[in-house]
């Protein structure tokens, strides 16, 4: 092989594993850009609590369809309706682009004391049909978040307008009822949009 | 008579309208979701004068209570507070957004008509403003 020959060689060499390169990643699923995705699903811890239409239920609830869970309370004018506004716009989103299946979204109140089942209703329909809303005694609203490493504390107030800190976190739920990935804030509709079907459909 | 009357005309149109010294642009107020007796208020305010302005009081004859708060967040926790004054610095704005500082509402009282918020610096009126739900009307 004369130089001209080996150089010729090298080129085409190169173009080959370029091109195998490039095609292999686009073959590649997309990673989620914006979601945390666990390297195994954290099972959902047990719990008695009740949904917004007074019903028992347990952490079965969370097995048979992929939810977005949100932690807040309804006496939040500003952080907690901008949430679900945002998670009931990218549910929208993700119905135009065909997706399926769609999450549910799910509010577990941290304020139980004001959140009856009654009030969660009112306020979880008003983000859109088959939300549930979760309320029940701090006890075992606890053992919930506890078991997720979702932080709440009541505020001390002179007045009955106190306020709750809480977990900002959208934490995504397998069917399978384990928690499988997180959303930090700020939370915007097209982080959900973009990363929901690739954490949804990678199982 | 008629000549001191151009000459007025024409001396208000030299000078141009005066600037207010406090301007309130893109509010919005959301209606209290079903059941719930709060809801927030955003906007930008401009302080056009070379002075610091802090707005410590706000009320509104349609809500009960109006008070300043922030929502921040902090190592993944929301947390909500209410602020002792609104702090507008000199020749600056102050924007009211969600997720940040907000005005909550308190206890509507009548929400058919408009919304007129005033804005107190001590006990001194220096702003108000009126906002009609209808142009943002989700519902």
């Amino acid at each position: 092989m004369n130089p001209r020959q080996f150089i010729i060689a090298i080129g085409l060499g190169l173009a080959l594993a370029a091109g195998t390169f490039m095609a292999l990643r686009m073959q590649a699923p997309s990673e989620p850009e914006f979601a945390l995705v666990l390297p195994a699903p954290n099972p959902v811890p047990e719990f008695s609590l009740v949904n917004q239409e007074e019903q028992p239920i347990d952490q079965t609830v969370f097995e048979g369809q992929w939810d977005l869970v949100f932690f807040g309370f309804t006496h939040c004018p500003d952080i907690c309706p901008t949430t679900l506004q945002v998670l009931a716009a990218a549910k929208t989103e993700l119905q135009k682009k065909g997706q399926l299946p769609l999450p549910r979204i799910v509010l577990v109140s941290v304020d139980p004391e004001r959140d009856s089942p009654e009030v969660l209703k009112q306020y979880v329909d008003y983000f859109g049909v088959d939300n549930l809303g979760i309320t029940g005694t701090l006890d075992e609203i606890t053992k919930l978040t506890s078991g997720l490493g979702i932080f709440f504390e009541k505020q001390q107030s002179d007045t009955e307008n106190y306020a709750v800190d809480h977990s900002a976190a959208v934490l995504v739920f397998h069917p399978d009822g384990g928690f499988e990935a997180l959303f930090s804030g700020p939370h915007v509709v097209g982080n959900y949009v973009h990363d929901l079907p690739i954490v949804m459909g990678g199982t | 008579m008629r000549n001191s009357v151009l000459l007025l005309i024409l001396l208000l149109a030299a000078c141009g309208a005066p600037e207010p010294p406090l301007v309130i642009s893109e509010l919005e107020i959301s209606r209290p979701m079903p059941g719930m007796q709060m809801s927030a208020g955003y906007f930008e305010i401009t302080n056009n004068t070379d002075e610091t302005t802090r707005i410590t009081k706000v009320s509104s004859p349609q809500f009960e209570a109006v008070e300043i708060h922030e929502t921040t967040v902090t190592d993944g926790i929301s947390r909500m507070r209410e602020l002792d004054a609104l702090v507008i610095p000199g020749r600056s704005s102050v924007v009211l957004e969600r997720g940040g500082k907000h005005l909550m509402l308190l206890r509507p009282i009548d929400l058919q008509g408009s919304v007129t918020l005033q804005f107190f610096s001590g006990d001194l009126p220096v702003l108000s403003v009126d906002y009609s739900f209808s142009k943002d009307e989700r519902q």
